[in-house]
C-alpha cells in the first residue's frame, strides 16, 4: 500500500443487490480504485431465531432451523437433531442415519451448485448458472417426491425422519448421480479451466491459514488454504465414519495457497465426494423403522451440549442448555457464514473495487444463517 | 454509389448542388435507419433465442406468428420495442439536460454514418469513397463523445466512472483495430471498401478464395486482433465491465430509461453489425462469394456479404453467453501489452512478406 | 531456501527442548513461526511416545493399585491455569467446563492460544447466558485446538447490573464479531473492544434482546411494535 493516501472516499455496496447473496450492505473506503477498508454491515435478516427456540418445544424448533440457512436446510436440520439426540444420548435406527447422510449429502451438491454458479455470474459468465441451477432443480424435485417441500424441508426430527423413502426414491436417486457425475466435468470445460475465469480468480483473496483459523473459517473456506479439516472426518458424527471418501484441500493450483479459485476448486471436487459418499450410503441402506420410539414431549435432562456437524459453508454448531422442561433454556446457532463474511475486511485490502465481489462470491454466504 | 447515381437522377440536377445533394442524402438515409431498426430488432431476437440454446432456458414463447401458441416467440422484440416506446421519459432534476438529451444521439450518429461506407454488394454502397475504410474507423470513434456526454450530464458518480472505464476501453482497443487494418491495406493498396472487395476476388492455387485471411499469416493474426478488438469497442463481454458491472449499476446509462435507452441499446447492435462488416470486407472477402466463379452476381453479392456479417454476429452473442467478464486492468493490459505489440510486428511483417513474396 | 528454513527450524526446535522458548517467540514471519510451533509439538510427542514407552511398566504397577481417574482436559487446564494464574478460577470443580473470575481473562485467553500443550488457536463460538431475572449474565466460551483436536468450554459470570468482561477480540480475530453480538443481546460490554456496537439490531434499539426479562419497545422509529402475547398463544 501506497504511503501517499489521497481522501478515501467511501462507498456503499447497498442492501440490495444483484446477487443471490442476500441482504448485505458493505462500507467500502477506496482509494481511487484500491480498497482499503471493507466493513460488512448485516442485521437486516435477523428474525430472532433464537429468541424464538426459548419460546417452542423442541420438535418446534426444526422448521425454524430450516429457515437460517434455507439453502442447505437438510444439513441444519441434521445438526440440530444430531445435537438433541446427543443431549439425550438415543440412539436412532440405523435406516435412519442412512437416509440421513443420503439427504444431506444430496443437499450438499445442491448447496454447492448453487454456491459455484451464482459466483460465476458474479464474474460474467451467464451460461454456467443455468446449466448448475438446471441440475440443482433435479435434486430439488428428488426432495419434493420425498418430503414434498423444494427448499425448506422440516424432514429430519428428533429421533429420526418425518417421512420414509417413497418408493422407487433409491433408483431415483441412482438415475440423478449417473446423469450428474458427467455434468462436473462439463462445468471444469466450461468455467473452471477458462484462462479468463482464472484470472478473475487466481490470486485474488488470498486467506493464510493462520488467518483463517483465527477468524474461525472453517469448510470449504477453510479446506481452500490448505488446512485439511473436515468434522465429517475429524470428530464424525452419524455413520460418516463408515464411509470411504477423501477431503479436497486447496493447493494453489492456479495462484497462492488459499485465493479464490482454490476454494471454488474445492466446492466442485466436494460434489463429486458427496456423490461417492451418496452412492455408498444408497448400496448399505437396510430397512426398518424410521422413528424412535420418543416420549411425546420431548424432556432432554439438565445439561448442556456443544455439538459440531458439516454442513457446506463449514463447521455449523448448536449450543443448547437444557433445564429439564420440553423447551430449550438457551439455544444458540453457531453459523459458519457468520464467521466466512467477518473475515471479508482482511483479505480484500489492496484489491480493486471489481474484486471485493468476485471475494464475497468465494466466500460463499447465505444471510439468512448470519443474521439468524 | 448510390448517393452518386440519386443525385445523377434527380430532376433540379446541377442548378442546386446543395439541395440535391441533401435530399439524395436523407432519401439514401431512411433506408439505412429501417434496416438497422429492423436488424436491431432481428439480433436482439436472435440474441435472446441464440443464447436459450446454449444456455438451457426456454427463451421467449409465445406470441407466436399464430399468437400464443407456437415455440418461437417472433413478436417478443416487437413487445420489446413497443414496451421502450411507450415508457416515461425520466430526466433526473439535477442532470444537464441539453448534454443528457443530445447523448443518446451522439452515440447514434457515430455507428449510424458508418453505415454509409458499408459495401452490400458490387453496386449497393450508399457512398463509395475512396476513404471508406479511414472512413468508417475515423466516424466510428464519434459515439465515444456521447459516452462521455451521457456519464457526465447523469450527475451521477458511478455513471461518471462507467463512463470513463468504457471510453478509456474503446479508446485504447481503437489502436489495435486501426493498425491491423493498416496491415491489410499493405497488400490492397487501396483504402476503398469496393477497392478492398475487388482485390479479394479470384483464388489462391485454385481452391482457397482469395480472401485477405488466407493471404498470409501476419493477416490471419490481423483477423483475430481486429475482430477481438472490434468486440471491446461495442462493449460486449467479455469486455462489458462498464455495462454489467460498474458498481451494479449499468455504467453511463444509468439514469436512461424508455426510448432514450432504446437508443444506446440500438447504437450498440448498430456497432456491432459495423465492426462485423468491416472485419468481413477487409478479411474475409466482403461480398465475393467462397466457391469463386458460382453465385457471383450483384444479387448474390448482398446475400454473401449478409451472410458473413450475420454469422460474425453470431460469434458476438457466443462469446458473451460463454465467457466471463475480464477486470478492467485486465483488459486494458492485454490491450496495450498483447494486441498493440502484435498489430505493430503484423504491420512489420506483411510488409516483410509483400517484399520477398511480390 | 527452504533448505535453510528447515535447518533454521530444527535449531530453534532444539532450543526449545532444552526450556528456552524465546528463539520461537522472537521469529518475526509469523508463518514461519507457526512452522517452528508444530515442529516442536511433534518434537516433545515423539519424546514423550518415547518416554512413555519406559515409564509405562512401572506405572501399570501404580494404577493397579490406586486406579486414579484419568484426568479429562478440562481439569488438566484447570489444574495448569490454578499454577499459572492463581485464584483467577471461580471453582475447582470442573463439570466439563471451567468456570472462571473475569479478572485475567485476557492473560489466560493468550495463554491458552500458545502454550504447546494446549494450543487453543480457533474460537468456536460464545454464547451468552441468562440465568433468569435478577440472576447473574455469565459469558460461555467453547475453545478448540486445531492441532492437537480437543476442546473445552469456559464460563465467565458477571453482574447483571454492570456486566463487564474482558475482550478476547486481539487474541482469537473472531472475538469481534461474537462479542458484538453478545453485546447486541445481552448488553455484556467487552472492556477493550475496538468497536462496541451492535450487530445484528439496529444502532438506536433499546433493550437487550435474548435477556430473559425484555420488554420490546412500544415503538420504533414512528413504527408501533406489536405487542407480543405471553405464552405464545
Amino acid at each position: 500500500m501506497g504511503v501517499v493516501h489521497g481522501d478515501l472516499m467511501t462507498l456503499n455496496i447497498g442492501p440490495q443487490h444483484p446477487s443471490t447473496h442476500g441482504v448485505l450492505r458493505l462500507k467500502v473506503k477506496t482509494d481511487g480504485e484500491i480498497i482499503s477498508e471493507v466493513e460488512p454491515i448485516i442485521g437486516y435478516l435477523h428474525r430472532c431465531f433464537e429468541k424464538h427456540c426459548e419460546n417452542v418445544s423442541y420438535e418446534q424448533v426444526i422448521p425454524y432451523t430450516d429457515r437460517c440457512d434455507y439453502i442447505a436446510a437438510m444439513n441444519n436440520n441434521f445438526g440440530y437433531a444430531v445435537t438433541v439426540e446427543e443431549l439425550m444420548e438415543i440412539k436412532v435406527p440405523e435406516r435412519v442415519e442412512y437416509i440421513r447422510v443420503i439427504v444431506a449429502e444430496l443437499n450438499r451438491i445442491a448447496s454447492h451448485l448453487l454456491a459455484l454458479g451464482a459466483y460465476g455470474l458474479d464474474v460474467g459468465a451467464f451460461t454456467p448458472f443455468l446449466y448448475m441451477f438446471r441440475d440443482r432443480e433435479r435434486i430439488l424435485d428428488l426432495f419434493e417426491t420425498l418430503c414434498g417441500a423444494r427448499l425448506l424441508y422440516n424432514y429430519i426430527w428428533v429421533g429420526g425422519v418425518s417421512h420414509d423413502l417413497p418408493p422407487g426414491f433409491i433408483d431415483a436417486v441412482y438415475s440423478f448421480l449417473d446423469y450428474f457425475e458427467p455434468k462436473i466435468e462439463e462445468y471444469n470445460e466450461l468455467l473452471t479451466y477458462n484462462k479468463i475465469f482464472i484470472e478473475r480468480t487466481g490470486d485474488v483473496g488470498v486467506m493464510p491459514p493462520e488467518v483463517a483459523v483465527s477468524y474461525g473459517v472453517t469448510g470449504p473456506n477453510l479446506r481452500g488454504s490448505g488446512v485439511k479439516w473436515d468434522i465429517r472426518k475429524d470428530e464424525p458424527y452419524s455413520i460418516y465414519d463408515k464411509f470411504d471418501f477423501n477431503i479436497p484441500v486447496g493447493a494453489g493450483k492456479m495462484g497462492t495457497v488459499g485465493d479464490c479459485w482454490d476454494r471454488y476448486f474445492v466446492r466442485m471436487v466436494e460434489m463429486k465426494e458427496s456423490v461417492k459418499i451418496t452412492r455408498q450410503a444408497l448400496k448399505g441402506i437396510p430397512a426398518g423403522d424410521v422413528h424412535q420410539t420418543l416420549p411425546k414431549k420431548i424432556r432432554p435432562p439438565q445439561g448442556s451440549i456443544y455439538k459440531r456437524t458439516e454442513s457446506p459453508r463449514g463447521d455449523l454448531a448448536y449450543y443448547i442448555v437444557s433445564d429439564g422442561s420440553p423447551i430449550p433454556y438457551r439455544l444458540k446457532m453457531r453459523s459458519p457464514a457468520f464467521t466466512a463474511l467477518s473475515v471479508l475486511g482482511e483479505i480484500s485490502q489492496g484489491w480493486m473495487m471489481s474484486d471485493v465481489l468476485v471475494i464475497l462470491g468465494s466466500l460463499d454466504i447465505v444471510l439468512g444463517e448470519i443474521d439468524r | 454509389m448510390t448517393v452518386d447515381q440519386l443525385i445523377n437522377w434527380l430532376p433540379f440536377g446541377t442548378d442546386w448542388p446543395v439541395i440535391t445533394f441533401l435530399t439524395a442524402v436523407i432519401i439514401c438515409a431512411l433506408p439505412v435507419f429501417l434496416f438497422i431498426a429492423v436488424y436491431a430488432l432481428v439480433a436482439i431476437y436472435g440474441e435472446v433465442k441464440i443464447s436459450s440454446f446454449m444456455a438451457d432456458k426456454v427463451g421467449p414463447m409465445g406470441q407466436g406468428v399464430g399468437l400464443h401458441a407456437g415455440k418461437w416467440g417472433l413478436l417478443q422484440p416487437v413487445a420489446d420495442a413497443l414496451k421502450l416506446i411507450l415508457k416515461e421519459d425520466i430526466i433526473p432534476s439535477a442532470a444537464d439536460k441539453k448534454l443528457f438529451v443530445m447523448a443518446p444521439f451522439v452515440v447514434f450518429i457515430g455507428a449510424f454514418i458508418s453505415f454509409a461506407a458499408l459495401p452490400f454488394s458490387q453496386n449497393t454502397i450508399i457512398a463509395d469513397m475512396n476513404i471508406g475504410i479511414f472512413y468508417i474507423l475515423a466516424v466510428g470513434s464519434l459515439s465515444v463523445i456521447g459516452i462521455i456526454l451521457a456519464g457526465w450530464s447523469s450527475n451521477n458518480k458511478w455513471s461518471l466512472y462507467g463512463g470513463m472505464r468504457s471510453v478509456a476501453q474503446i479508446v485504447s482497443y481503437e489502436i489495435p483495430a486501426g493498425l491491423s487494418i493498416i496491415s491489410i491495406i499493405m497488400l490492397t493498396g487501396t483504402l476503398s471498401m469496393q477497392g478492398i472487395n475487388e482485390f479479394q476476388q479470384g483464388t489462391i492455387w485454385g481452391i482457397l478464395p482469395n480472401w485477405i485471411i488466407f493471404n498470409n499469416p501476419f493477416s490471419f493474426i490481423a483477423f483475430f486482433i481486429f475482430f477481438i478488438s472490434g468486440v471491446a469497442e461495442c462493449n460486449r463481454t467479455p469486455f462489458d465491465i462498464p455495462e454489467a458491472e460498474s458498481e451494479l449499476v449499468a455504467g453511463a446509462f444509468t439514469e436512461y430509461s424508455g426510448m432514450r435507452y432504446a437508443f444506446f441499446f440500438l447504437s450498440e447492435y448498430a456497432e456491432m453489425f459495423v465492426v462485423s462488416g468491416v472485419s468481413v470486407t477487409a478479411f474475409l472477402g466482403g461480398w465475393n462469394s467462397p466457391i469463386s466463379g458460382f453465385f457471383n452476381s450483384p444479387g448474390w453479392g448482398v446475400f454473401w456479404f449478409m451472410g458473413k456479417t450475420l454469422s460474425l454476429v453470431f460469434v458476438m452473442i457466443w462469446f458473451r453467453w460463454t465467457f466471463p467478464r475480464l477486470r478492467v486492468d485486465q483488459l486494458m493490459s492485454i490491450c496495450w501489452k498483447v494486441f498493440l505489440p502484435f498489430s505493430l510486428l503484423n504491420i512489420f511483417g506483411v510488409g516483410i512478406w509483400i517484399l520477398i513474396a511480390g | 531456501m527452504s533448505e535453510d528454513q528447515d535447518k533454521f527450524i530444527a535449531d530453534v526446535v532444539e532450543k526449545a527442548l532444552q526450556g528456552d522458548m524465546d528463539a520461537i517467540n522472537n521469529i518475526e514471519d509469523r508463518v514461519t513461526r507457526s512452522k517452528a510451533k508444530a515442529a516442536l509439538v511433534k518434537a516433545k510427542r515423539e519424546a514423550k511416545a518415547a518416554a512413555t514407552e519406559d515409564t509405562s511398566k512401572s506405572e501399570e504397577s501404580k494404577t493397579e493399585e490406586s486406579a486414579p481417574v484419568e484426568k479429562s482436559l478440562s481439569e488438566k487446564v484447570a489444574a495448569c491455569l490454578n499454577e499459572k494464574f492463581p485464584n483467577s478460577l471461580e471453582s475447582e470443580d470442573v463439570n466439563g467446563h471451567i468456570q472462571m473470575k473475569d479478572k485475567n481473562w485476557f492473560e489466560i485467553a493468550q495463554y491458552l492460544r500458545d502454550n504447546l500443550d494446549f494450543l487453543f488457536d480457533s474460537l468456536q463460538c460464545v454464547t451468552g447466558y441468562d440465568f433468569g431475572e435478577n440472576e447473574d449474565l455469565e459469558v460461555r466460551y467453547n475453545l478448540h485446538s486445531m492441532t492437537h483436536n480437543h476442546a473445552i468450554e469456559i464460563r465467565i459470570k458477571t453482574d447483571r447490573n454492570n456486566p463487564k468482561v474482558p475482550s478476547v477480540e486481539q487474541v482469537w480475530r473472531i472475538g469481534d464479531w461474537f462479542e458484538r453480538e453478545t453485546y447486541d443481546m445481552y448488553g455484556i460490554e467487552f472492556e477493550g473492544h475496538s468497536n462496541m456496537t451492535r450487530i445484528l439490531c439496529p444502532e438506536d434499539w433499546a433493550g437487550w434482546p435474548l435477556r430473559k426479562d425484555y420488554e420490546t419497545q412500544e415503538s420504533y422509529h414512528g413504527i408501533v411494535v406489536q405487542k407480543v402475547k405471553d405464552g405464545w398463544e
